[in-house]
């Protein structure tokens, strides 16, 4: 018997200070965790970070999402979080992210500002769909230029 | 002279021996010397332990007391723990010789019948849990407000509860239980103390605005979107905040807290208060008012008094707003500003209300003519799922015709729930009752709202007409034309002077409601007002 696979989507707000470095640090610091946290718990999905908002996929068995998603809400690093989408999905779209990050680089700032242009690109003003579409269109590209 | 300085008391009464003041103590006190032994005891302390005290050690007392004469340092405080399991806040006081006093508070005098020391559920501490931390930090460190209580209820949980079921309110209670550990530190305590309170005890939280923070952040941590079995779940907390002070004890501090909270309610929930001196009068006196106005109705004591609105066209006469009166024999006079917001708040308001429409419309079935009776509906009454009913008993029993009866609502009536009050305004329409949107312009003022339902009449706000600037000409011409072409009334209200009865001509409004055209008057005065208002408009045309 296979487990249902749910996905959840939602944003927050950031509320680490982008000063001396410690934006990225922390993010990094997140990331480190959510890869192995996220690979044990048999989570997958990605990170979105642009103008101050993180927006996040996470896909896996309910009681796995919950647990995590619990973590993260209890985390001071950000706040205002809307949950966006929480529903069973036929199949993970990130089967291969244990947590794939998107924002910050230099290819990815520029590939955002094209999606803002292309968009009109506000975190604060998609639905969960349109936040998962735009991780998923993001996360090929990202798949495509790394092959 | 000398003996001026001398205290009258002291001159007149001595005092008894200390001795005696010490046997008069209710609470144990012993002396103990540098090995331990007891070397006097007061009369309670014989009482609580049996005489022969003196000559016997603290650790017979005590079995896992061990004395050690650096344990007697300035204030020490512990808890001791008798054989039979009673235990003791013990605080010693080194006096000279190695002497040292020690004052034994029975701190956790109830342990027998404390129950469980945790909440099965959730893992927290029990209230006797946490009231006996509480007396033992007090004891500890309480005289220098190094410790805050945070009292913390949770908004909507009933209604989760109601709605997902016990289950899933208690996982939601886990959680919350789970997010408060995760907020607070080791050495804070953390309590369950009822279906959906909990309370913090914050120990020494010495930097400045750090029980603050804590408040803050329960606040924001609590409000957070909870997932619970695949349920999206959306509660709020409100959190009262207070310090201990000197000679506090645990029961003062929950209830400043608790005080505390009650403020973070009614400011709007979902943030946390301080407590301030002053909360508990203001409950007293606000309990005070809703105990009154609890008996005001069966005791007569609220009166309807109605104000005439006029036809700017006709001149005439065309209705009478009910507005509401209550005489009290104490108080006077109390403006319906400082008891409506209390009547809203106890849910008294629906019966009131009722109250008000049943007589108002029974006054109006004497009027002459068509002669309307306005009355204001709160936002409260809307939800409460009876006034259809209520309005249409009204009408039947008076034996007014519905088209008769207006009733007011504010915008507030319409910021929630907003389907089924529609459903309620089309259903009281369709019975022919007029509805008017009162006082508009001092809230939202929402177009929307305006869009949404068919008002038969906007009432404008008495701020626009009594001011005098372009501005409010501005509105006025505005809101007018706004009630033209959207086929709806307008009333401007407040007018007190024959300037602002010009003016509101000029910018065609359809109504006028005023000290000018007519103060409220008591049902009594209805008709002599209509005769000599008749013959004034009969003798001006
Ligand atoms: C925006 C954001 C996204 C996060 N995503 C994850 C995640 O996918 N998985 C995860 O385990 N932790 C994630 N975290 C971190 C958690 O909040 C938490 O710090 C972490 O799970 C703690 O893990 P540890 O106990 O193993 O250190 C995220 C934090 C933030 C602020």
């Amino acid at each position: 018997m296979s487990t249902v696979i749910y996905r959840l989507v939602y944003y927050s707000r950031n509320h680490i200070p982008d000063q001396n470095g410690e934006l990225d640090a922390e993010i990094k610091q997140i990331l480190e965790r959510s890869r192995v946290n996220n690979d044990k718990d048999g989570i997958t999905g990605a990170l979105l970070f642009n103008a101050g908002c993180f927006a996040q996929v996470l896909e896996g068995p309910l009681d796995a999402v919950e647990r995590t998603f619990e973590r993260i809400q209890q985390d001071e690093r950000h706040g205002d979080v809307s949950l966006l989408a929480l529903e069973p999905i036929a199949e993970r779209a990130f089967g291969s992210w244990a947590m794939g990050f998107l924002g910050r680089s230099e290819t990815n700032a520029h590939r955002f500002a094209e999606v803002g242009t292309k968009s009109g690109f506000d975190v604060a003003r998609l639905s969960g769909d349109e936040i998962h579409s735009v991780l998923k269109r993001l996360a090929i590209e990202e798949e495509a230029a790394a092959a | 002279m000398n003996a001026a300085a001398i205290p009258i008391a002291a001159r007149e009464t001595p005092l008894p021996t200390s001795e005696r003041i010490l046997d008069g103590l209710a609470e144990p006190v012993v002396v103990v010397n540098a090995d331990g032994e007891i070397v006097y005891a007061n009369t309670a302390g014989e009482k609580t332990f049996g005489v022969w005290l003196v000559g016997r050690s603290l650790a017979d007392l005590f079995p896992y007391y061990l004395h050690s004469g650096q344990a007697a340092t300035v204030g020490r405080v512990s808890t001791l723990t008798t054989e039979d399991h009673t235990k003791y806040i013990a605080r010693f006081e080194p006096m000279e010789n190695g002497l040292c006093v020690v004052s034994l508070h029975a701190g956790g005098a109830a342990n027998h019948e404390d129950g469980p020391a945790c909440d099965e559920l959730t893992g927290l501490a029990t209230r006797n849990c946490f009231m006996r931390a509480l007396d033992v930090a007090l004891v500890e460190r309480g005289d220098l407000g190094e410790i805050a209580v945070h009292c913390i209820d949770l908004d909507r949980f009933k209604l989760v509860n109601d709605t997902l079921g016990h289950a899933i309110g208690d996982a939601l209670l886990k959680k919350v239980a789970e997010r408060l550990a995760k907020a607070c530190r080791k050495e804070d305590v953390v309590a369950r103390i009822g279906g959906d309170e909990f309370v913090v005890l914050q120990c020494a939280p010495v930097r400045e605005g750090e029980a603050e923070r804590l408040a803050n952040r329960l606040v924001d941590l609590l409000g957070r979107t909870y997932v619970l079995n695949g349920h999206t779940v959306n509660i709020g907390a409100s959190v009262g905040l207070a310090y201990s002070g000197s000679g506090y004890q645990g029961r003062d501090v929950m209830r400043n807290a608790d005080l505390a909270l009650y403020e973070a309610k009614r400011a709007g929930r979902a943030r946390f208060r301080c407590f301030e001196f002053g909360m508990d009068a203001n409950l007293r006196e606000r309990r005070e008012l809703e105990i009154d106005l609890r008996r005001a109705l069966a005791l007569k004591q609220f009166e309807l008094h109605y104000q005439p609105f006029l036809d700017l066209k006709s001149n005439r006469v065309i209705g009478f707003e009910a507005l509401l009166r209550w005489h009290h024999p104490r108080r006077g006079n109390v403006p319906p500003l400082d008891f409506i917001p209390l009547a809203e708040e106890t849910g008294l308001i629906v019966t009131i209300g009722e109250w008000v429409l049943r007589s108002a419309c029974e006054a109006a079935a004497n009027w002459p003519g068509d002669m309307v009776a306005a009355v204001n509906v709160s936002p409260l009454q809307f939800k409460s799922d009876t006034l259809l009913e209520t309005v249409s008993s009204a009408l039947e029993r008076s034996g007014l015709p519905a088209s008769r009866l207006e009733v007011e609502i504010t915008e507030g009536a319409l910021l929630d729930d907003t389907e089924n009050v529609l459903a309620t305004l089309h259903a009281l329409r369709d019975l022919g009752v007029h509805i008017s949107m009162d006082d508009f312009g001092t809230g939202y003022s929402s177009l929307a709202y305006l869009q949404k339902f068919p008002f038969s009449k906007i009432k404008l706000d008495r701020s626009f007409v009594a001011g005098t600037g372009a501005d409010c000409d501005a509105i006025l011409k505005a809101v007018a034309g706004l009630g033209t072409s959207l086929g709806m009334a307008i009333t401007a209200e407040g007018v007190e002077t024959d300037e602002q009865l010009n003016r509101i001509r000029e910018e065609r409004c359809t109504y006028v409601q005023g000290y000018l055209t007519g103060r409220p008057m008591t049902v009594d005065r209805i008709a002599r007002f209509l005769e000599n208002g008749q013959q004034r408009t009969e003798a001006a045309s």
